[in-house]
């Protein structure tokens, strides 16, 4: 009898203890990132959050990058065209409030999908810059704007004519390749070096999560080594690879005049362009910067050149060109067969020879 | 390679034709036994602890007597679930005592059997994507028992000789967090009795 009473209270304080969770309990996050901001808010701050945006491998349009053939070609770039190394997002992971005063951390509870991972899968790797901005939607994250190009004739392809974010950014970590950067990188496998944001001369980033750091190159060296069919090469001075705890990232106000870009979306990564047959009305320049110039190609010359007619975004908007050519097809301005040839009767607005 | 398969085609006719009929006049023939009975089977059932899936497993015991009958049983189970961050394996180990009222119609023999123990699992939660991670870290595991009882509605069927054909299946309880949880077990099985 004792000894059933005995089993009994075991089995009585084994269930007492126990300790299953099933699916329940606290979900610990894949990695956390400390944060601080370094300098004061703006003035009008309505509420300040962290976002952790994975990187999106892209590649400038040609005309961005070649030298300009005339001066109103180099204003239109320079109007229209993002910096042809700046960081492009790709889509928002996370994001966290930030407290003025209070330490700020930033988790992430799932890893990047194949889609943003750069390299097969024995040997994949993926940036994440991390972006202070106002939530001025309140809506809990930061939403991405895209270039507002012009629309072309009937058969055009259509607008770009969403809403833009009216989210603002205020500073970032990681901006362009040719500032200091700061940057979450996720590595699973072996490390290849590439031209996905690389940092050549600097250390591989750790395996999984890691905080990476470096100075940054110039635009001129970048070029000259692309051109040499090499990588710009980083100061390993300037260089870090450190686990997520055992760093934090700085994000230091008042960010860099172009630092808003970072929040636009590119609809095209391959440096491909989408051509536009001009409408009969003329389209609205207003606050746009235009320019006639010869189309510019990565590979050889055209066959048959024709200008082009480029036209900027607006100021306040996402960088980007629109592309008119009178012969043409959407995706070749020197396709044989053009889907529309409009050279011998060009619009009566047409500005270019 | 024709020869050969000649060979083989004469070579089983010959033995069959040796060994005579291969269903006779006793084979479905069957032998009451005694009073103990040795059973085990392909056992399913809901988890003890995990709110959703199927554990699937085996289990087994004994039991002694006619009409009245005790016996003991023990059943391993395990079961796998994911949720949007878990993966979440139970594995179950059922111990029960056992008390049942049985009958006899023809070759059946009907039951009722209840069980009472308990439900020792262990739990091993992986945090999804962790793998990839490399790291151990996002792993949990942890065990309990569990105090459990079941009833079970049991049919034997003499087969042959001392062998039987066993179904038994009914509702279980357990005691999860304090709280009763319910379920359902089912076993289908061979039985031998000696």
């Amino acid at each position: 009898m004792a000894s059933v009473k005995s089993l009994v209270a075991i089995v009585a304080l084994a269930g007492g203890c126990d300790s299953l969770q099933n699916f329940g309990g606290a979900v610990p996050p894949l990695v956390t990132i400390d944060l601080r901001v370094d300098g004061a808010l703006p003035a009008g701050t309505v509420a300040p959050k962290v976002a952790l945006m994975w990187g999106q491998a892209w590649l400038t349009e040609p005309l961005c990058i070649i030298p300009p053939d005339s001066d109103s070609a180099a204003a239109a770039i320079a109007a229209g065209c993002r910096d042809a190394f700046g960081f492009v997002p790709d889509h928002v992971g996370a994001d966290v409030d930030v407290v003025p005063g209070e330490p700020i951390q930033i988790s992430l509870s799932s890893l990047p999908a194949a889609d943003v991972l750069v390299g097969d899968v024995t040997a994949r790797v993926a940036y994440a810059s991390l972006v202070l901005y106002d939530d001025r939607d309140a809506s809990g994250t930061l939403e991405l704007s895209r270039p507002h190009r012009l629309g072309g004739r009937e058969d055009g392809p259509p607008d770009e004519q969403g809403p833009d974010s009216v989210d603002v950014v205020l500073a970032t970590s990681f901006l362009s390749m040719t500032h200091p950067d700061q940057r979450l990188a996720y590595r699973e496998g072996a490390f290849v070096t590439t031209a996905y944001y690389p940092r050549a001369g600097c250390g591989d980033p750790l395996p999984g999560f890691s905080i990476d750091g470096a100075g940054g190159f110039s635009a001129a060296d970048a070029i000259a080594a692309t051109l040499g069919g090499t990588l710009p090469q980083e100061d390993p001075a300037t260089c870090s690879q450190l686990a997520p705890a055992a760093t934090t990232v700085a994000l230091v106000l008042p960010g860099d005049p172009d630092v808003r870009e970072i929040a636009c979306e590119e609809r095209r990564s391959d440096s491909s362009i989408r051509f536009r047959e001009p409408p009969e009305m003329e389209p609205d320049l207003t606050m746009r910067t235009a320019a006639c110039t010869q189309l510019a190609s990565f590979g050889a010359p055209p066959a048959m050149p024709q200008t082009q007619f480029v036209i900027s975004g607006r100021p306040d908007e996402c960088k980007g060109l629109t592309h008119y050519v009178l012969r043409g097809c959407r995706e070749d301005a020197n396709c044989e067969l053009p889907d529309w040839d409009i050279s011998a009767t060009p619009p009566t607005w047409w500005p270019c020879p | 390679m024709r020869l050969v398969l000649i060979a083989v085609v004469v070579g089983f006719a010959r033995i069959a034709h040796a060994d005579g009929t291969l269903l006779g006049d006793d084979t479905w023939n069957f032998k009451p036994g005694n009073e103990l009975a040795i059973d085990g089977g392909l056992v399913v059932a809901l988890p003890a602890a995990l709110p959703a899936g199927q554990a699937l497993g085996v289990g087994g015991g004994f039991s002694y007597g006619r009409g009245l009958a005790w016996g003991a049983r023990a059943e391993g189970l395990t079961a796998t679930e994911g949720s949007e961050f878990w993966t979440v394996t139970h594995r179950e180990l059922r111990l029960r005592a056992t008390g049942a009222a049985t009958t006899t119609a023809g070759r059946a023999t009907i039951g009722l059997r209840l069980g009472l123990g308990g439900n020792l699992v262990h739990e091993t939660r992986t945090r999804n994507q962790a793998s990839r991670l490399m790291s151990d870290v996002f792993e949990t595991r942890a065990i309990a028992l569990l105090p459990g009882a079941d009833l079970a509605f049991v049919i034997e069927l003499h087969i042959a000789g001392h062998w039987l054909f066993e179904l038994a299946g009914g509702p279980t309880i357990d005691v999860v967090a304090s709280n009763a949880h319910f379920g359902w077990s089912t076993e289908l099985g061979v039985a031998w009795r000696p």
